[in-house]
Parts: structure tokens; C-alpha cells; sequence
């Protein structure tokens, strides 16, 4: 309060100021206790335990000792790891493009002032609100050999097909479980960022003479460029980070002799148990962590070079 | 000048960080200094009781057995928790990691072996051995540890495991409904034969085979010193090579490469699947659920080539860290003493490990109820029982020999191969302890 009261004239003007300054150094800190407690506690001090780790040979409850890079160096002649990476990679390259698009045009779709469009707005987000396991466990009910899917197949005619028993199929599942569960999300971005684009733009490309398919292409995406760069940077994130649909869906083995299996999977079943080669598993989580920096980086490099 | 300055100060700032990350991680874990070989002391003062999945369904009976103890014993007070069956095992670890493992815990041998080996279990045989001669002897082994000396855990409550099967499917196959498969050659003629009548439209099994099936196949699947394991023997290979005929045949039910247990319940109940193991329990489940596969179904042991049936075996092991040891031992000795056993074995289809409970009548007497022909069936078949699972076998390589499994019945592998390089990666697993 002091500090901001303007000292009188003929009083001493540096007195209070300097009072201002004593305090400073600690305010900010003590604001920032609560947040900087719970961050070091819950993310910093169990990201450098697994760095930590990575380079033992600790077990869950055998202590190891320091082995180096040794547990990098299996990762290479690791199958699994080298099928986990190739499920995570094929994840972000088939799911993000569609979670960058599809919510883009249904969030178009949905913007417009048609009678009931609140429904349908509502319907588009309620996977998003349900849980991952109750929406998994379903759609594994579904697309079980004998579930709905495969039953309206035969009644119409068609042979089964099997979805959770072939691995390529299973994964195709998993990815179209996630794009689904993700619409409503994308797509709320998006219609916050929508309704921000000056509409005198798209009329005048359509008095130029530019069709729906043209405004879109010239008028909609380049103002949406920087939306959907973060769209597709948080999509390809926790694309590359997915362990419950494939886990729901392929079972904890991580589908037919493992096929389906993806890194962090692979960081849950090398990890966890009593036999848990804890060391191993935090090598496998220090890569995943690098990856996804990575793909991080890489889209907000790919931004700035558009904006350059 | 001030950058090199400043880069030397940075790089001394992440050494210290990378060695301090480093002496933090070798915090994380380890094995505490406890003594595992005697629990003397007085009776008396609080511990911890956890059960695997029974409070649903037996609250009364253990309330009452806790009772009955603190009765017996003044100032002890038994606090009981329950843990669900999925991720049984990693709730242990995570206790067991954190140092929160109750006093008593309800444990299978290939949990205890862990603990035993991280020196968290204690050894019964030093602090408990007047307790021994109360037990059957297989049920007192059945937590000795390969290259450890001990025994780990109180024998409790003893299960074969029934297989379930559904006679109205076996008829509709023309095979005899009242006379199952019991060795495996007849359960893969049934199985094909099943297979071929039904368009391969009905599965006979949901599940591709496990180690224990290997066991009950009479392959060998560890060498007698528990140091490599011995399932790629041609036995073994011969049992892959019989079971990839059943799954080209369609005798295997089309996710039986991914389904977990209650999957292949779910396919057994929709009658899609023609025979499953199982327990007593599931009787009222069918009962409940699936009355119309109910009406038609048969109980059997599961197929057995060697004339010993499988053996599941529940324990109660003494955690060698606790405060009250001498309450734990006398705790878990009270619950697994033959009067509580028998007890419990009349809530409910398991059966006693003390010396001479299966020969009561209760055991041995036919009522023409369904429950009692699977409790005199079982407790006949357990006299012969073993336990074909290695208490060494950890989940880690349970996945290692499903994975090759399935490569090996769909042919991506010959099954000698598949075999011969999960048994390989079963060892080194073995070897890192």
C-alpha cells in the first residue's frame, strides 16, 4: 500500500521505495510456493528420478547399481522397443492429420444458426466428457467378432471381420477411437477461433468470385494457421504418448504377440510389477520424452518458418 | 570472457544435477535390513490383513474371524483391507516399493518369490517351523524358492480349477455330452471335430495354452534346480504343433491370441465357446446370467496327461519388515490353522492345505447337488494335484512365452523356434534376478 501512494512534498521520496525493494525478492516467491511445491513434487522431482534411473539397473524391489548407457544400448537390439516405436510413430502420422481436419469442418458445420445445431454441438463434445475405459470397453463390446458391428456385417451379408484379433486391424481401431474421442475437443477450439475471423474477408472472396472449397482454402486456413498448429502439436503429443485405447482394445499384451504394443505400453509392461525392471523402463520413458520434445519442436519450427 | 565463465558455471550446474538425479535414483528402491528369520516377541499391538478380492464376497466370515482373534489375543487389533483382483500385483509392488506392504498378505507363489527374494517375506521355516507338520506337505513347499533356503508364505486355501462345458454343444457336434475330453489327445480330436461339425462357427476354447498347460501336457517346463526353463523340449513343440491344427481348423476362437480370462468367460456365457475353465463360483454366475447355458452345463477337470492335475495355491505371507511379527505369524497361522479353513471352505468351493481336512465327509460325500459334485470331484483330483506354474515364472516372461505362442500357431514361426527363443529370453530375464 505504501508504495503506491505518492509521497508528499518535502517528505523523503526514496524512504518508501526502498521498503518496495525489501520485500520484493521474497512476494514473488511466496506467491509462487504453492505451484512451484506441487510442480517439484509431482512432475520435476519424478522426471529427474526417471533420468536418474535410466542409468541403473534397478529393479522394483532389488536396488541396482550405475550401468551407464547399457539400458540405451539394449533399447537397440530390443524388438519390442522397435515396434513400440513404429505403433507410437504410425499413431501420430494416421491420427493428427484427421484431428487437425476433422474438427475443423465439423466445427464449420457446426457454427452455423440452423434450429437444434446446440444438440448436435453437445453430441460432438460427449466423447470428450466420457471416460477413456467406459468408451474403450464399448467400442471393444462392438467390434468384438461376434458384437454389433461384426452382426450388422453378416446380416447384411458380409463375411465378419476381425477387428481385436487382427493386429493391423486392431490398431486401425484404436486410431479411429481416438479421433472420434478427440473431435469434440479439437473442434471447440476451433469454433472459438472461428468466430474471430472477420466475415467482410469471406465476402469479399465471395464478391471476387471464390467458391465455398476457395474461401476455405484462402480465407478460413490462413487464419486458423496458428490454431492449427497447436491443434496439430498437442494431438501429435498425446498421440505419441497413447497407451489406453491400444490397451483397451489390444489387451495388455499389447495385441497378437505384441504387435500392437506402443512405447509407453511398453514403459507399463517392462516397468511395473513385482519383477519391474524399473532402470530399463526409465530409458524407455527418457526416449518417449525426447520423441515427443521433438515433435514438439518440430511443429513450432515448421510455424515459425510459415510466419517467416 | 563472461561467456566462457558462464558456460563453465552451466556445465558445473548440470554435473551437479546429473549426480544428484543419480544419488536420488539410487533412493528409489532397495532392499531394507530386516531380519527374515524370527518373529519372537509378544502377541499383541495392530496389523495390517490383506485379502485378494474376497471382502464382496465373505465380509461376515472374516469379520467374525477377526473378532475371534482379538478375542483370543487381547490388545491386538487386525485392521483387514481388500484389494481388487485386477492389478493385484502391482498394488504389492507399489506397497512393497513404498514400504506401506501390509503385515499379512494374501499372496500366490509366484508372488511371494519376489518378495522372498527382495527379503521382505518371512522365512517360516526359521520363525514358524512347530507350524509345518499342520499342513499338507505340497501346499507348505509350494513357496520354496529355487536357490533359496525357506518357506515363504502359510499355506491356505487349494483349488484345481474345474473346465466348464456346454453340453448342448457338445450334442449338437454328435459327441458324447456325458463323457468330456479328459486327456489332451481326446480334447483335440473333440475340439476338431467340433470345429469341422459347426463350420468352425464354434470354438471349443477361448484361450491359446499356457504354462500350465504345457505341465499338464507333460512337457517339462523347468529343469529341477529352477535355473533355465525347459518348455521348448519337443514335447513342448509337439503340444504347439497339435494346438496350430486347432486354431487353422477354427477349433480356437478367433481373439484367443489377445483374450484376457473374463474375455473368454464372456464367449463362454454367449455360448459361442464350447468349454473354459473356470471355479465354483462361476456355477452361480451361469445361474444368474446365463440361465439358458445353465440348463446345459457340464464340469470336468481339465485335461491332463500326466495324472496330476494343476494345483492353485493361496497363501498368507508374513511381511519380515512389520512391527508386530510375532502378531502377523500368529495372525496368519489362526487363519490358516485347519478349524478356520475348514470353515471357510464350507462358505465357498476352495479347499483346506492342513493335514487330513479333505478327508472329512464334506469332501468325499456326493448330495446330487451340482456345488457338491465339483467339490468332491476337485478335492478327489487334488490328492494328485501340482503346481505346474514355477514360482519363478514372473509376468514379464508369462508375456515372453504368449507372444511366441501366438507367432508359433500362426505360423509366423515354427513352434521349435518360437520356443527355443522365448525360452532363451526366459533365461536372461531369470538371470537379471
Amino acid at each position: 500500500m505504501t508504495s503506491a501512494t505518492p509521497a508528499p512534498p518535502g517528505t523523503a521520496p526514496k524512504a518508501a521505495p526502498r521498503r518496495v525493494r525489501r520485500h520484493l525478492p521474497t512476494s514473488p516467491w511466496l506467491f509462487l510456493a504453492p505451484g512451484l511445491l506441487a510442480v517439484t513434487a509431482f512432475s520435476l522431482a519424478p522426471f529427474l528420478l526417471t533420468v536418474g534411473n535410466s542409468f541403473t539397473d534397478n529393479r522394483t524391489l532389488v536396488p541396482g547399481s550405475f550401468v551407464g548407457f547399457a539400458n540405451f544400448r539394449q533399447l537397440v537390439h530390443d524388438e519390442m522397443f522397435w515396434t513400440g516405436l513404429g505403433n507410437s510413430c504410425l499413431y501420430v502420422l494416421v491420427t493428427v492429420p484427421l484431428l487437425v481436419l476433422l474438427p475443423l469442418l465439423l466445427a464449420m458445420l457446426v457454427r452455423r444458426h440452423i434450429p437444434g445445431i446446440a444438440f448436435f454441438r453437445a453430441a460432438f463434445y460427449t466423447p470428450v466428457v466420457a471416460s477413456v475405459v467406459v468408451v474403450g470397453l464399448i467400442w471393444s463390446w462392438m467390434l468384438d467378432d461376434r458384437g454389433l458391428v461384426n452382426g450388422i456385417l453378416e446380416a447384411l451379408g458380409a463375411s465378419p471381420v476381425g477387428f481385436l484379433s487382427d493386429a493391423t486391424l486392431i490398431l486401425v481401431s484404436a486410431m479411429l477411437l481416438t479421433v472420434w474421442k478427440g473431435l469434440g475437443y479439437y473442434m471447440i477450439i476451433y469454433l472459438a477461433v472461428l468466430n474471430n475471423v472477420p466475415r467482410e474477408l469471406h465476402e469479399a472472396a465471395a464478391v471476387d468470385g471464390a467458391g465455398p472449397v476457395r474461401r476455405f482454402l484462402s480465407v478460413t486456413v490462413p487464419a486458423l494457421r496458428s490454431t492449427m498448429v497447436l491443434v496439430a502439436a498437442l494431438s501429435s503429443v498425446s498421440a505419441f504418448k497413447v497407451f489406453s485405447e491400444v490397451y483397451l482394445l489390444a489387451g495388455e499384451n499389447g495385441g497378437p504377440a505384441g504387435e500392437d504394443t506402443t512405447l509407453v505400453q511398453l514403459v507399463q509392461q517392462v516397468g511395473t510389477g513385482l519383477n519391474g525392471r524399473v532402470g530399463y523402463a526409465s530409458a524407455l520413458s527418457v526416449v518417449v520424452f525426447v520423441i515427443t520434445l521433438g515433435l514438439m519442436l518440430l511443429v513450432l519450427r515448421a510455424n515459425r518458418k510459415e510466419d517467416a | 570472457m563472461r561467456k566462457s565463465r558462464e558456460a563453465v558455471r552451466s556445465s558445473r550446474t548440470a554435473a551437479l544435477a546429473l549426480v544428484g538425479v543419480l544419488a536420488l535414483s539410487a533412493c528409489t528402491v532397495g532392499t531394507q535390513q530386516v531380519d527374515t528369520t524370527s518373529a519372537e516377541g509378544e502377541v499383541r499391538g495392530t496389523i495390517t490383513f490383506q485379502t485378494w478380492s474376497l471382502r464382496a464376497a465373505y465380509r461376515d466370515y472374516f469379520e467374525k474371524l477377526i473378532d475371534k482373534f482379538e478375542k483370543r489375543y487381547p490388545g491386538t487389533h487386525v485392521k483387514w483391507v481388500d484389494q481388487p483382483a485386477e492389478g493385484y500385483a502391482d498394488k504389492i509392488s507399489a506397497d512393497a516399493a513404498g514400504g506401506t506392504l501390509p503385515d499379512v498378505v494374501n499372496v500366490s507363489p509366484d508372488l511371494a518369490a519376489p518378495l522372498a527374494k527382495a527379503h521382505m517375506a518371512l522365512d517360516l521355516d526359521s520363525a514358524a517351523p512347530q507350524y509345518r507338520d499342520e499342513y499338507l506337505p505340497a501346499a507348505w513347499n509350494s513357496t520354496k524358492i529355487p536357490g533359496m533356503k525357506g518357506t515363504y508364505a502359510f499355506p491356505w486355501y487349494l483349488n484345481t480349477g474345474p473346465l466348464f462345458y456346454n453340453k448342448r454343444l457338445f450334442d449338437k457336434a454328435g459327441l458324447d455330452p456325458d463323457d468330456p475330453p479328459r486327456t489332451y489327445d481326446e480334447l483335440f480330436d473333440a475340439a476338431l471335430t467340433m470345429a469341422e461339425r459347426s463350420d468352425g462357427k464354434i470354438a471349443t476354447l477361448a484361450n491359446v495354452p499356457t504354462i500350465e498347460d504345457f505341465g499338464r501336457y507333460g512337457v517339462r517346463v523347468m529343469n529341477p534346480s529352477g535355473t533355465a526353463f525347459t518348455f521348448d523340449e519337443p514335447k513342448g513343440v509337439e503340444l504347439l504343433e497339435r494346438y496350430k491344427k486347432l486354431y487353422r481348423a477354427g477349433a480356437l476362437d478367433s481373439q484367443a491370441f489377445t483374450s484376457t480370462p473374463e474375455q473368454a468367460g464372456r464367449k463362454f456365457m454367449q455360448q459361442s465357446v464350447a468349454m473354459n475353465p473356470g471355479s465354483a463360483l462361476d456355477l452361480d454366475k451361469f445361474k444368474k446370467d446365463a440361465p439358458s447355458l445353465y440348463e446345459h452345463i457340464g464340469i470336468t477337470d481339465a485335461p491332463n496327461n500326466t495324472g496330476h492335475p494343476n494345483m492353485y495355491v493361496q497363501g498368507l505371507m508374513v511381511n519380515a519388515a512389520g512391527d508386530n511379527k510375532a502378531t502377523s505369524v500368529a495372525f496368519a497361522h489362526f487363519v490358516t490353522n485347519a478349524e478356520n479353513q475348514r470353515a471357510f471352505a464350507h462358505e465357498t468351493t476352495v479347499f483346506p492345505s492342513t493335514e487330513g481336512a479333505l478327508d472329512e465327509k464334506f469332501f468325499t460325500e456326493q448330495d446330487g447337488t451340482d456345488k457338491t459334485r465339483v467339490r468332491v470331484a476337485s478335492a478327489k483330483s487334488l490328492e494328485k494335484a501340482v503346481n505346474y506354474t514355477p514360482v519363478l515364472l514372473s509376468d514379464d516372461m508369462k508375456t515372453v512365452l504368449q507372444n511366441a505362442v501366438t507367432r508359433a500357431l500362426r505360423g509366423d514361426e515354427s513352434p521349435g523356434k518360437a520356443l527355443h527363443r522365448a525360452a532363451e529370453e526366459c533365461n536372461r530375464l531369470l538371470k537379471l534376478g
